[in-house]
């Protein structure tokens, strides 16, 4: 037992890939026990990771069930993982989140063994990025968990639409989706990798505990290729920023979230939305702030304009949808252009001596973080749900459902509220604790993010109207069925946690308050 | 005497006799007969100037008595193909026999 | 039980009862009934004794230890954000107005949804009922039918009583805030809770956007306000330190030179301009009356848009921080102008509606507009005052009107004629004899609405008003103070009148149509919540008698003067003088009003045009219409919005710009590539290799030819080459 728990994050990084290299053995044709099989490995890090969460010690600052192993000598990069509040949440999300997306695949028929293993390896690659405490080994897990989504849009997602390029040139959606999803994220990546492999070249180390210490203080005499050292360090952190600004995505760089998610198969979405996006602003909370205090608190502005622009033209964009599951695409940039707000503002109190607005500011940013994963899985496992059974996700085409189905339109109407923040569940809080900490330092910017969220109520009304609401459309009478036990088990947890969430916060954020005022406060 | 000329004179003909013969003859018993010719034709050379050069060295007859052997030898053998061919192919024009052609 | 005990259980029970309906009991009408009264039933309890222990303590008392208990909610840094209950003078009237309202109107529902008829022979879920044929006696006739979403309703009103509750007894600003969206909520699900109607479906949408849109403003508000004070407790926001703090910090970007106090006031004002429907958000209140009539009972007159009034009167000493004795702050100003033009400029619109719920709902757009104007004045007591015995006598008269509603729809169902609209006032006439019950209690709801001097409650609360408003133009010489008396005395003379048409129109003189002759009284669980009402229409004006009234002050304590006693003591009220002038014009309008309307319809017979359309001609047109204010909205905002969402920001900026920049970016990575290859690759160094290749072979086959496998001619090229090489050796060696 003393071995498992002192080694848990090894276990709980790598209990996915080990399920996964068992299933490679189990013969393709056996649906059920390669559906079960998967299910059953991934409830394994779910209950690795609660047991990390209750022998977490919620009072003690910096991080904890720390494990350091020789990796790459060379260069000094070490295997170092190490969880916070911060990335304790995260994990727990993550861990949360899969084995309900692959609970949400079992419909799936087409390969199952290479879906459920891309699954996992997938899984892993997302809690690689929260437990790393070293710059590259960070990079290697960003990395990887691109390819499995690669290939669960490109293979799996949904077989029907073309998009037109330029000229006659179509492709089918699937691709586009899928090629814009990896060549954005890498070509965005390119620059991080750059930066890091400078950071280490600099200072000797990829360790972010030393860099912590060593990158911030790193001395103002020191001149790369000629560059002064805040220059070199600008440089290096719009390279970070960019990364991780494309990846939650912040307002410009957000379009291939909408085709990524809407091609995506379900489970894939709920994954995309639900964690994916969360590694970027990780990214920005995990590295950005500790390593660049001094520019990040330059550059918020910029930063929190983006972020508003996110929020506005998220909620713009989502309202102007006749696709539900693209409006639910961009509902994501909406509710992330909060994460990134709350940022932001942290990032700039932090430096000039307003430690309560940052505390404030991140405690909300980091909840909103946990809030989104929930409601934005619930929603877009909600929209695969009606899908599976109408084949269609054109809202028109929809029409006063609320008959036929009014268990899951119950459901739908919880998951939504949830979504739009209605106080009592989770996403209020987290709202109010990024616009409460946000008033103080970006005023001008907060005032009008409250533009998109008005508009958040407008297309979440639009989808409960489109598809319960109205006069009944006959078309479905008798081939719209009720939403099943194991549907029912999917989102259930999710509305649960959601609830109490709602209710009372405290359980999660106080973690994740802990950390934050030791960074902050 | 003779000069040595002469017996140049001799052998070159007797060569190109034995060229010709080797190049323009159908027959394979026939183009191994103008090679001997070509072969004895060196011969004459190899005496001719034995006798009008250093008559104490005894190289050239040497060297001619080893043609007569690698001759003998050759006729042995060239004969011998030709009957192999003969019987193979009953054939013995050499035009015939364009088994190493591209 | 402790109070504050009490007091943290009492929002629960309906909250329980919305779970257990959803969760368990929804099939079965009867137990989800049940369970939903029984709930109301124990939260009425349990807010009577906390209000009797309230008045134990007597007001003044109470007003400076009032019942309250507070948790540690969210922890933020080093400290935490406390949430908890509060029950202050203030707190228990309103507690006790909610709670009345809430069981009566749970009472009412379970009539007004025909709970024992039997199931429709056409209904389906989302569509009203359409009534049942039954077979009596061999001949068959039509009957109501009970509503298909039975249960559902009432899971829907307790989760909105749960709101309610939760706002009332907050002790902070935030967990007021929760129990306000909470009925936003429920407000959008119940108006549109025959959502396969398209016009209850708008409806629902309009009021859920509307009211959004005040509150996002409030959430700002309140952001800002727990920025400046750390908090949302009333205890700290409230207290001499914060508010003094707020006065002389100025806003935010000095916006307008307002205070911080002055900023935050108006940004929470929003929301209730939102929520109590004040101009220029108040579109959503009329059609809002799609809807069931107890929803437009509950939501839409006694509790949700009060919601709005209690939180301005909350936040008063915010709003009144900084100003001086008789001077109006800003953001007090701001609600006087609100105010005063809302209560006009409903009331002109009411007169001219015919459908009886309209009418009401404009009378409840104007009737909050004079709250809010009066507390714009400082006149904190009468617009509390005016919250509690509107909530009452509106929710009598919505109650009343949907038992008119059901009646005459009772008379449809017998003539079978579909096409009469059974809410149209034009269509009723008489109804005095048929619906007894209904018509005394709801001309007493009319009178009280009117202002009818002396015995209702309607008259002592108005009147209160005027007097706030006179004393601050005579005593402190503020000009807002006769504007608004003057406004709002315009106001009240429509009100009178517009009550009296209504309650002309539709009870008195002959029934104009066969299906209000066949009108008739509705069950007793209908008519027992109105004569409750009534009751309280009535009584509860005379415990708010100023004490200085001539003859009947005094007579009766003024609990309602209790309330001042919430204000922190910092806050200073005006000390009224009784003063004739405004007793008068509340007098002269009420009945003036009252007069005039009677005169003008009680002539009116089946198939005239209007009569006040021959007097205003274009005038009344416009007022029928709304001042034509929905289609502007709909032409500008709501078109707009369309058009920057779908049009600007996807196809313009999406996909046009954004996705068009990646998209070039692609090209020209595909052109380069295309190039590449084509120009490069291909012609150069693949087709290069290719040629090489090609060369090699082209010769090989031709040179083949040589190799004849004749070993004459290979004689013949030896002899050719040695002669060659002969001669070139011979030419060399030269």
């Amino acid at each position: 037992m003393d071995f498992i728990t002192d080694h848990l994050l090894t276990f709980i990084l790598f209990s996915p890939v080990f399920v996964a290299l068992l299933m490679l053995f189990l013969p393709g044709t056996e649906k059920q026990l390669l559906r079960w099989t998967a299910l059953i490995g991934s409830l394994i890090p779910l209950l690795l990771s609660l047991v990390l969460w209750f022998q977490f010690d919620g009072r003690a600052t910096g991080f904890q069930f720390e494990e350091q192993a020789v990796w790459y000598e060379a260069i000094n990069a070490s295997y170092h993982l190490g969880v916070d509040g911060i990335s304790l949440s995260m994990v727990l999300l993550t861990t949360l989140l899969t084995p309900l997306a692959i609970l949400a695949s079992f419909g799936i028929e087409d390969r199952v063994k290479p879906y459920m293993i891309l699954f996992l390896l997938l899984e892993t690659g997302m809690l690689g990025v929260f437990l790393a405490l070293d710059l590259l080994i960070f990079f290697v897990f960003y990395e990887v968990g691109l390819v499995p989504m690669y290939f669960l849009i490109n293979q799996w997602g949904s077989p029907k639409g073309e998009r037109k390029l330029w000229g006659n040139v179509t492709v089918p959606a699937r691709t586009y989706a899928s090629f814009k999803f990896m060549i954005y994220t890498m070509g965005a990546s390119l620059g991080l990798l750059l930066a890091i492999q400078m950071i280490g070249a600099i200072t000797g180390t990829f360790d972010l505990l030393e860099l912590y210490d060593v990158w911030r203080v790193t001395s103002t005499s020191l001149t790369v290729f000629g560059l002064s050292a805040s220059t070199v360090k600008s440089i290096a952190f719009w390279a970070f920023v960019v990364a991780f600004a494309l990846k939650v995505p912040v307002w410009p760089f957000h379009t291939w979230l909408p085709d990524a998610h809407t091609e995506a198969p379900t489970a894939g979405s709920m994954i995309l939305a639900g964690v994916l996006l969360k590694l970027g602003a990780y990214g920005f909370i995990r590295l950005v702030i500790p390593l660049f205090p001094h520019e990040a608190a330059i550059f918020a502005g910029a930063l929190a304009l983006l972020a508003m622009l996110a929020i506005i033209f998220g909620a713009f964009a989502s309202y102007g949808q006749n696709d539900f599951k693209r409006l639910v695409a961009y509902s994501s940039v909406n509710h992330m252009g909060f994460v990134v707000l709350g940022i932001a503002a942290a990032a700039w109190a932090a430096r000039n001596a307003h430690p309560e607005h940052a505390v404030i500011a991140m405690n909300g940013a980091v909840l909103q973080m946990f809030n989104h994963g929930l409601s934005a899985a619930g929603m877009f496992f909600l929209v695969g749900v009606i899908y599976d059974r109408t084949h269609t996700r054109d809202l028109r085409k929809y029409g006063g459902l609320f008959p036929l189905v009014p268990v899951y339109g119950g459901i739908l109407i919880f998951t939504s509220m949830a979504s739009l923040g209605l106080p009592g569940l989770n996403g209020f809080v987290s709202e109010f604790l990024v616009v409460r900490g946000a008033w103080p330092i970006f005023t001008f910017y907060t005032a009008l993010s409250m533009l998109g969220l008005l508009f958040t109520g407008a297309y979440i009304i639009k989808g409960i109207r489109s598809t319960l609401h109205g006069p009944l459309n006959r078309e479905w009478i008798g081939h719209l069925s009720e939403i099943n036990g194991r549907e029912l088990a999917v989102i259930a947890p999710l509305m649960v946690l959601m609830l109490w969430l709602g209710i009372w916060p405290a359980w999660l954020l106080g973690v994740i308050n802990q950390t934050v005022t030791a960074i902050f406060g | 005497m003779i000069p040595l000329s002469w017996y140049l004179i001799l052998a070159a003909a007797l060569f190109c006799l034995g060229l010709y013969g080797m190049l323009a003859r159908k027959n394979a018993v026939a183009i191994l007969m103008s090679v001997e010719l070509m072969l004895n034709a060196v011969n004459i050379n190899l005496v001719a100037f034995w006798r009008y050069g250093d008559p104490n060295q005894v190289v050239a007859q040497v060297f001619a008595i080893i043609v007569f052997a690698v001759s003998a030898a050759e006729v042995a053998v060239g004969l011998a193909l030709v009957i192999s061919l003969y019987r193979n192919r009953r054939t013995v024009i050499a035009e015939n026999v364009d088994l190493l052609r591209w | 039980m402790a109070t504050e005990t009490l007091i943290w259980l009492l929002p629960l029970p309906p909250l329980l009862s919305f779970f257990l309906i959803v969760l368990f009991t929804n099939r079965n009408k009867l137990l989800s009934h049940t369970i939903a009264i029984a709930s109301a039933v124990l939260s009425w309890l349990a807010g009577m004794v906390v209000f009797a222990r309230a008045l134990g303590d007597d007001f003044h008392h109470l007003g400076e230890h009032p019942f309250e208990s507070a948790i540690n909610w969210l922890p933020t840094g080093t400290g935490a954000f406390q949430i908890g209950v509060r029950i202050d003078p203030l707190g228990a009237l309103a507690l006790f107005f909610v709670c009345w309202t809430v069981l009566m109107i749970f009472i009412y529902s379970v009539g007004y949804h025909n709970f024992g008829q039997p199931e429709g022979d056409h209904d389906a879920k989302g569509l009203p009922p359409h009534g049942a044929t039954v077979k009596h006696d061999g001949h068959s006739h039509t009957v109501p039918s009970v509503e298909p979403n039975y249960s559902r309703f009432f899971a829907f009103i307790s989760l909105f009583a749960f709101g309610m509750y939760v706002l009332v007894v907050s002790d902070n600003l935030l967990t007021l805030f929760v129990g306000w969206e909470i009925m936003g909520l429920c407000s959008y699900l119940l108006i549109g809770f025959w959502y396969a109607k398209p016009s209850a479906r708008a409806a629902a949408i309009k009021a859920f956007m509307t009211t959004r849109i005040g509150d996002v403003f409030m959430l700002l508000g309140l952001a800002y306000l727990y920025a400046q004070a750390g908090s949302l407790s009333y205890s700290v926001i409230f207290s001499p330190e914060t508010l003094d703090h707020l006065a002389h910090e100025s806003a935010v970007g000095g916006l307008f030179g307002l205070t911080a106090a002055g900023l935050i006031g108006i940004l929470l004002f929003i929301g209730t301009i939102g929520k109590s429907a004040q101009f220029p958000l108040h579109v959503w209140l009329p059609d809002a009356m799609e809807g069931p009539t107890p929803v437009s009972a509950m939501i839409h007159a006694a509790t949700m848009v009060s919601a709005g009034v209690y939180m301005v009167i909350r936040i008063f000493p915010i709003l009144a921080a900084g100003g001086h004795h008789g001077e109006l702050t800003p953001a007090m100003m701001a609600l006087a102008a609100v105010g005063a033009f809302t209560a006009l400029f409903a009331a002109t619109i009411a007169i001219a509606q015919n459908d009886i719920k309209r009418v009401l709902a404009y009378s409840t757009i104007s009737q909050l507009g004079f709250m809010v104007a009066a507390l714009g004045i400082g006149a904190y007591i009468a617009a509390a005052f005016h919250l509690m015995t509107h909530a009452f006598f509106k929710a009598l008269l919505f109650l009343g009107s949907g038992s008119v509603i059901h009646g005459v729809e009772h008379g449809v169902l017998h003539t079978g004629d579909h096409s009469v609209d059974p809410q149209d006032m034009l269509n009723m006439g008489g109804l005095r004899s048929k619906m007894p019950v209904t018509f005394w209690t709801f001309l007493i709801g009319g009178f009280a609405l009117a202002g009818f001097p002396l015995v209702t409650a309607g008259f002592w609360s108005k009147d209160e008003i005027f007097a706030d408003a006179w004393f601050l133009y005579s005593h402190d010489g503020n000009g807002w103070g006769l504007f608004v008396l003057i406004v709002l005395a315009l106001a009240a003379f429509l009100t009178a009148f517009y009550t009296m048409r209504q309650i002309t129109l539709t009870f008195l003189g002959e029934a104009r149509t066969e299906e209000a002759r066949h009108a008739h009284e509705t069950p007793w669980t209908m008519t027992f919540p109105l004569v409750v009402l009534s009751v309280f229409a009535v009584g509860i004006g005379w415990f708010g008698i100023p004490d200085d009234f001539p003859v009947l002050g005094g007579l009766l304590p003024n609990l309602v003067h209790g309330v001042a006693y919430t204000l922190p003591e910092e806050v200073e009220l005006a000390e009224l003088v009784f003063s004739a002038v405004p007793l008068i014009v509340s007098l002269a309008v009420a009945l003036l009003g009252l007069l005039f309307g009677w005169l003008v319809y009680r002539g009116y017979r089946a198939g005239q045009a209007d009569p006040l359309k021959k007097s205003l001609g274009g005038l009344h047109t416009l007022l029928e219409n709304k001042y034509y204010l929905d289609e502007l909205y709909h032409a500008t905002f709501v078109r707009f919005s369309e058009w920057v969402s779908e049009t600007l920001t996807y196809r313009w900026l999406d996909q046009g710009l954004i996705d068009g920049f990646l998209h070039t970016l692609a090209r020209i990575a595909n052109w380069l590539g295309t190039n590449l290859r084509d120009r490069i690759e291909m012609p150069v160094i693949s087709d290069g290799a290719d040629a090489l290749g090609d060369g090699v072979k082209i010769f090989g086959r031709n040179f083949r030819l040589i190799q004849s496998g004749r070993i004459q001619n290979y004689m013949n090229l030896v002899l050719v080459i040695v002669v060659l090489f002969g001669v070139l050796f011979y030419l060399i060696l030269q």
